[in-house]
């Protein structure tokens, strides 16, 4: 290679001196490919923007500052729904996220046809491409009393039965059932994809010397999961605040406000209170707390490898 | 060869895999046995695991009757437009970061903006964006959800084929441009094969995505000319009725488009899910 | 392999330029376009529409989304002052909304005249400000308009199972006493009640609570859900008829209740006309056919049974571009000829001539009890743009009272400080 290449070696290691020399080649790429960025973060601000304009005004009273933050924050009401929500959270996400790691990592290791392994990749995608409303639909068939197949299956009819949709404790569990169900696929195509890119020699070194699967995985593949998992844990936050069709199918939000989450907190104020400022005050104040709190964590478990 | 014995722990990983496998499937099943039963069957005070009077009704009804059909192939469309769209504006952004020394402060920046766009909820954007695609003329047109889609499909895309692009070593394409090869070449020919895992993995989830969502093509379209299938199959849910049998129906059609799209290309898939890409290191 | 890649370039090319040239669109000058809601309600509308393109060579487009999501629309259009639709359907309650927004055109001065074969209430319930009970204060000074018609004259009923009970109930005392009496958990429920939160569970209580002589405002917006006849009526839902209710009220909505009526499983319940189609009277699923009387709604403490309207109205946009031809739909959509095959057609229409027609009457056996409860007149939902909040409020409360998660007193008096605190805000003299 050539002679400017003397940092090679580090594992992971980049070679940034025989770049130098290309350098202005770079920067002009460089600087074609920012304005694509440009526009998109732009095209994708402007609506933010909008909403935040929203969030600053009343319908009947044009500018009206932070009203609409003051009354959003101090409605009750809205802490109970952030409860509910960080209680399914709490709930769905664990399983979701240790459950599909910990399914890739099975198939992974023990799946060795590369037919079954695309197969199962492909099946993996299908409760994605589901239409929210069609999984709430066929988990109220699953789940409601006395149509519902579940209790059937499980044998207890009757009024003694186990009411999911109507019994607080329950309704959050089944929600939370919907969402484990429907996005534990999306956790595990993630995680698979990202255990394909950790090199096979590593694995086989380590494996030579005696590592167990456990030793395998912390040392070997969690730094390369990491960036992932990061993702993944993320996106399903941002989602379970985002998740409206099927429980409003399965349950209205009840009983009571018990699977009233944050989504449909926030749709209630905006359509049926139509509170369209106060809607949007809460969204911006979501968007800016949740990205506060990744800017934090991220911190401390850097989403870069380097 | 590896000789495959059934150890204990074989069995036991083999058995796990078999009953989550049987524990997600079963929903599924259910969609399916729901989709074909007929209303009376639907209306058994005692609901049956199989249907009794099997009957392709719903599906008929769904894409006939209904006239879905013209709303799935909007999805198709929109689906595959928005998709193609984000992984080429996903590289033109994650190629400069990974490959050229891109200022930490911009890569960190760039990925923390994109997961913000997904922490914003919709219902505070949906008026923004329906008045800026009344505005620009693109209301009830199909583009309109190909540009929304992508915009929004960005920040998992870019994550997503970081990761992968990271892995590809910068020797292989500084060997093709010593030996005189244009950048361009140097990312057609070796980048672009090699990343061919990225852009499947991350081409399958995002079209996934599209393929599903419901708010923006309800907000941004109005007529059956640009609905999407979500949009349609929301109708089966009525303020007396639903239409269970129907919506299951909805829900396998769902499943099935995307399938047999990857089922048509199911060389580039198996080459892409080939995983073991060369490393050197 | 080359060939390949270049498909994967053109490919999503094209993908985007065929999205763009199927978007040319025909903006023909005689099409109008109707905002509906998708389901039972809109399906007379649907049948109708290829004939008015038979007689007047107008196209009706109908673009059709669920309740909520119809809203949701509506109100995102009227905002954007959106001119997409000539026509929209819209549930009464939401009327005082987009009256009070002005967002809707006066039908009187399109040439829309208040026919007397149509019953007083639908032209009132149409009105804005209302002719009857409390008006927005902001609305007061504001000249009446007509700015809905109705198109689906539900009035809210009540079913009985006529094998099991011999006589009709006259009063909401016997409905009790013959929900007792036929009461068997597990098998047959003495009264269904429709409990799923907001929505559902008002539509189901309002007639209760007016019938036992409560309400949710008195004249001067005053909030009365937590005075004794209010606080009494709520009792009596969620106690007594709970009691003797199916297995679990708080998650069953309509489309729930009448599957158990149709399977035999219930012995009585409050239904509204557009839903008895769906199950109780369809053939192929109903297993009690001919044993379903529809009367009004029983009589409560009040001395009266006061049953609850929930027509459609349709209504023109302020920003349609084809004002008079939507008025003239509405117009035609009221002839008596077109009446008779919308309801022909699974419509319900508003004429009472058409009610009464004994032609229709064996296929429809309850348009004679709609009739006279259009005659009654019955209630209405209150006539406010913060009636959407307010349901939510109550059907909350109910649905938590429903599903043991507080008592009927505490629902009822939860609820009405709720209402007083949005009233309040929103600039009415409510205390």
């Amino acid at each position: 290679m050539s002679a400017a290449s003397a940092d090679t070696l580090a594992a992971g290691g980049r070679i940034r001196t025989a770049w130098t020399a290309r350098s202005r080649q770079e920067r002009l790429v460089y600087k074609l490919l920012l304005p694509v960025l440009g526009t998109v973060v732009v095209l994708a601000t402007i609506p933010f923007v909008l909403a935040v304009i929203q969030s600053l005004t009343s319908d009947t009273r044009g500018f009206v500052g932070l009203d609409n933050y003051a009354r959003a924050l101090s409605n009750p009401l809205l802490y109970e729904s952030i409860k509910q929500t960080a209680l399914y959270g709490a709930i769905a996400l664990p399983v979701e996220i240790l459950g599909g790691l910990g399914i890739a990592l099975l198939v992974h290791r023990t799946v060795r046809s590369s037919g079954l392994r695309a197969a199962i990749y492909v099946a993996a995608m299908i409760p994605i491409v589901i239409p929210q409303i069609a999984v709430g639909v066929v988990f109220r068939l699953v789940f409601a009393p006395d149509y519902g197949i579940l209790n059937v299956m499980l044998g207890l009819t009757g009024p003694s039965q186990p009411l999911w949709l109507s019994v607080p404790q329950l309704a959050l569990v089944a929600t939370a059932a919907v969402d484990i169900w429907q996005w534990t696929p999306f956790v595990y195509l993630v995680m698979f994809a990202g255990l394909q890119t950790v090199p096979s020699e590593s694995v086989e070194a380590a494996q030579v010397d005696g590592a167990t699967n456990l030793t395998l995985f912390r040392f070997i593949e969690l730094p390369y999961l990491r960036p992932l998992i990061l993702l993944v844990l993320f996106f399903r936050i941002a989602d379970v605040i985002r998740v409206f069709d099927q429980v409003y199918v399965l349950t209205g939000g009840g009983p009571g406000t018990t699977t009233q989450y944050l989504s449909l907190y926030i749709y209630r104020i905006g359509f049926k209170f139509s509170d369209l400022g106060q809607a949007s005050a809460l969204a911006v104040v979501v968007m800016v707390s949740m990205t506060l709190f990744y800017t934090v964590v991220s911190r401390f478990l850097p989403a870069d490898r380097r | 060869m590896r000789s495959r014995r059934w150890t204990p722990s074989r069995v036991a990983t083999t058995l796990l895999l078999a009953l989550i496998g049987l524990l997600f499937a079963f929903p599924l099943f259910y969609l399916v046995a729901t989709s074909l039963k007929t209303k009376a069957d639907l209306f058994a005070p005692v609901p049956s695991l199989w249907p009794p009077n099997p009957t392709l009704e719903p599906y008929y009804d769904v894409l006939v009757t209904r006239g879905f059909s013209e709303l799935l192939v909007n999805s198709i469309v929109v689906g595959l437009g928005a998709t193609a769209l984000a992984i080429c504006i996903a590289f033109a952004i994650c190629y400069p970061i990974t490959r050229l020394p891109a200022p930490r402060r911009l890569r960190g920046f760039v990925l923390s903006w994109s997961l913000s766009l997904r922490f914003l909820p919709p219902v505070a954007v949906v008026i923004p964006y329906f008045a800026i695609v009344r505005a620009i003329g693109l209301y009830n047109q199909l583009p309109a959800l190909i540009l929304v889609y992508t915009i929004f499909n960005l920040p998992l895309a870019i994550w997503m084929l970081r990761g992968f692009l990271d892995e590809i070593p910068l020797e292989i394409e500084e060997a093709a441009l010593v030996d005189g090869a244009s950048r361009w070449y140097a990312f057609r020919h070796i980048v672009l094969p090699l990343a061919r895992t990225a852009i499947l993995a991350v081409g399958i989830i995002v079209f996934a995505f599209d393929w599903a969502e419901f708010l923006f093509a309800f907000i941004l379209t109005a007529t059956p000319q640009a609905m999407t299938f979500p949009v349609g199959v929301q109708g089966l849910v009525t303020q007396f009725e639903i239409i269970w049998n129907d919506m299951a129906a909805g829900g396998v059609i769902a499943i099935l488009i995307p399938l047999t799209l990857m089922l048509i290309a199911r060389r580039h898939v198996m080459t892409g899910l080939t995983f073991g890409v060369i490393r050197e290191k | 392999m080359k060939v390949r890649k270049w498909l994967a370039l053109v490919v999503p090319i094209a993908l985007v330029a065929s999205a763009c040239s199927s978007t040319s669109s025909t903006a023909a000058a005689t099409k109008l376009t109707i905002a509906a809601v998708q389901g039972v309600e809109d399906a007379g509308l649907k049948a109708l529409a290829p004939m008015y393109k038979q007689q007047k060579g107008v196209d009706i487009q109908i673009v059709e989304a669920p309740y909520d999501d119809l809203y949701s629309k509506l109100v995102n259009a009227f905002k954007a002052n959106d001119s997409t639709y000539d026509l929209i359907m819209m549930d009464d309650p939401w009327m005082p909304k987009f009256g009070t927004d002005g967002s809707l055109s006066d039908l009187g001065s399109l040439g829309i005249t208040q026919d007397p074969d149509v019953a007083q209430v639908v032209w009132d319930v149409g009105t804005w400000p209302p002719p009857r009970g409390p008006v927005p204060p902001s609305e007061k000074s504001k000249p009446k308009q007509l700015l809905g018609v109705t198109i689906v004259g539900n009035v809210e009923m009540f079913m009985y199972r006529n094998d099991l009970t011999a006589t009709a109930p006259a009063s909401y005392d016997d409905v009790l006493a013959n929900a007792k009496a036929q009461n068997q958990p597990g098998s047959v429920a003495g009264y269904i009640i429709r409990g799923k939160a907001t929505n559902p569970v008002v539509a189901d209580f309002l007639p209760i609570l007016w019938s036992q002589g409560g309400d949710v405002f008195d004249e001067n917006w005053n909030v009365v859900l937590d005075n004794d006849a209010s606080k009494a009526a709520i009792a009596f839902l969620i106690n007594d008829l709970k009691g003797v209710a199916q297995t679990d009220p708080g998650s069953t909505d309509a489309s729930d209740r009448d599957k158990i009526m149709a399977n035999g499983q219930g012995l009585q319940s409050s239904v509204w006309p557009g839903e008895i189609n769906t199950a109780v009277l369809d053939p192929a699923v109903t297993k009690v056919a001919g044993k379903v009387t529809f009367i009004p709604i029983p009589k409560g403490k009040s001395g009266k049974g006061v049953g609850m309207m929930g027509n459609w109205l349709l209504g023109v946009p302020k920003a349609s571009k084809n004002q008079q031809a939507a008025a003239d739909f509405i117009k035609w959509m009221l002839q008596k000829d077109t009446q008779m095959t919308y309801a022909k057609n699974n419509g319900i229409p508003s004429r009472t001539s058409v009610l009464k027609d004994p032609s229709l009457t064996a296929a429809n056996p309850y348009f004679p009890v709609l009739a006279d409860a259009l005659q009654a007149p019955p209630n209405w939902r209150p006539r406010t743009d913060q009636w959407n909040a307010v349901e939510t409020i109550i059907g909350t409360h109910l649905n938590k009272a429903l599903t043991g998660g507080e008592t009927a007193d505490q629902a009822a008096t939860g609820a009405a400080t709720e209402i007083r605190t949005l009233m309040k805000g929103a600039g009415y003299p409510t205390q």
